[in-house]
């Protein structure tokens, strides 16, 4: 009896003392979006890719946002994206993962809208917008149930160079973690546009943590990819390398999303409005 | 919630400074018929923005696409479209439909 109160008491503490997991980024989706959406009445077709090659052995490290250890895990998220009008278009995805020694899986689904302020080049700093809305029940791979996500994108275009900024706030909505506050990290890329079929870059990619109480510099994930973009026949690619830069993030993942679009029809006019 | 404010308030400090980054008026016209531009050469001065004005006078939706200015427009059949230029060094720019790759591309020279 002694022993089963002891045991309930540790339990106690331990869910009363537990911190949040530490600083997550979405490792489903390793793309930079610049302020330009699709355009009006294209689908787009999406597959993007990762698989950690040099990752964390133990659930929740790492990329990994479950139980399981993000080493070699494969990582898939089919994204269908639609054009609704000239400056919003809104995206379904499909997660799918396979762990090691495992089959590929179901691990979520992501809804999104995402837009632009006024048409590029109005402004000094082209402005877009993102909200997010991540549905998971699958503590395996995620172990929080809905989480809500909003980011500013920034870009500016200098010469053959494109700048992208975009910090991310993300809020548990559903789960083991939605009396936290908000999470803070960013996605962020450099690109040269030398030829449409090639074109080089670097991304980032981060997670601080809690932005009340940000995780320790050594236990956040900081991501840098050298990639390559581009069109080739109507195929859209990006590849490249990712090197994790902090003890909390993987060693190394190689991401390669592929892309095709096609015009199936617009619901609407043109945008009149420079908000919508 | 400071990080949100933040970026909220930076957004508006870059939007504050529209008079600085506005394209001036200069519009040059394209037509887009009977599959091909018109004219096919846009000449436009060098180092100052502008607009093209693309008039989709075909029964097709278009895309107006630039890779180096960094453009893309999708113009339904009889719409007409503005889009912002950046100022451009002197030299060639390439512009074309992206929805029909046979269609002969057009040039936008700065000079």
């Amino acid at each position: 009896m002694k022993l089963r109160r002891l045991f309930m008491l540790l339990a106690f503490f331990s869910l009363a003392y537990a911190r949040p997991a530490a600083a997550q980024l979405d490792p489903f989706e390793f793309e930079v979006y610049p302020v330009k959406t699709v355009g009006r009445g294209m689908l787009e077709v999406e597959s993007l890719n990762s698989v950690v090659i040099n990752g964390s052995r133990h659930g929740e490290k790492g990329t990994s946002k479950g139980t399981l250890p993000s080493q070699s895990m494969w990582r898939t998220a089919i994204e269908v994206t639609y054009g609704l009008t000239d400056r919003i278009e809104a995206a379904a995805y499909l997660n799918l993962a396979k762990p090691r020694g495992g089959d590929l899986q179901y691990a979520g689904s992501k809804f999104r809208l995402r837009g632009s302020l006024f048409d590029p080049g109005e402004l000094p700093v082209d402005l877009g917008w993102y909200v997010e809305l991540a549905y998971a029940r699958t503590p395996k791979f995620d172990d929080q149930k809905l989480e809500l996500e909003l980011r500013p994108i920034l870009q500016r275009d200098v010469g053959d160079f494109s700048f992208i900024f975009s910090p991310k706030f993300e809020k548990i909505l559903v789960g083991s973690e939605e009396k936290e506050g908000w999470e803070f990290g960013y996605v962020s890329g450099i690109y040269y546009r030398w030829l449409r079929a090639f074109t080089p870059g670097i991304e980032f990619y981060g997670a601080i943590g809690m932005m009340k109480h940000p995780d320790p510099t050594r236990e956040q994930q900081h991501y840098i990819f050298p990639v390559v973009r581009g069109e080739w026949r109507g195929l859209e690619y990006s590849v490249g390398p990712g090197f994790g830069l902090t003890h909390g993030s993987d060693r190394v993942i190689m991401k390669f999303n592929l892309g095709l679009e096609k015009y199936i029809g617009a619901l609407f006019g043109p945008s009149t409005n420079p908000l919508y | 919630m400071k990080y949100l404010i933040l970026a909220l308030n930076l957004m508006l400090v870059f939007a504050g400074g529209v008079a600085a980054g506005t394209p001036t008026d200069d519009v040059v016209e394209l037509r887009f018929e009977n599959r091909k531009f018109i004219p096919q050469t846009l000449n436009v001065p060098a180092n100052r923005p502008f607009k093209i004005k693309v008039v989709n006078a075909s029964k097709e939706a278009i895309e107006f696409e630039s890779f180096k200015v960094n453009r893309e427009k999708v113009i339904g059949p009889g719409e007409t479209a503005t889009i912002n230029i950046p100022a451009l060094k002197p030299g060639s720019y390439d512009f074309y439909d992206d929805f029909h790759r046979d269609v002969p591309e057009g040039t936008i020279v700065a000079k």
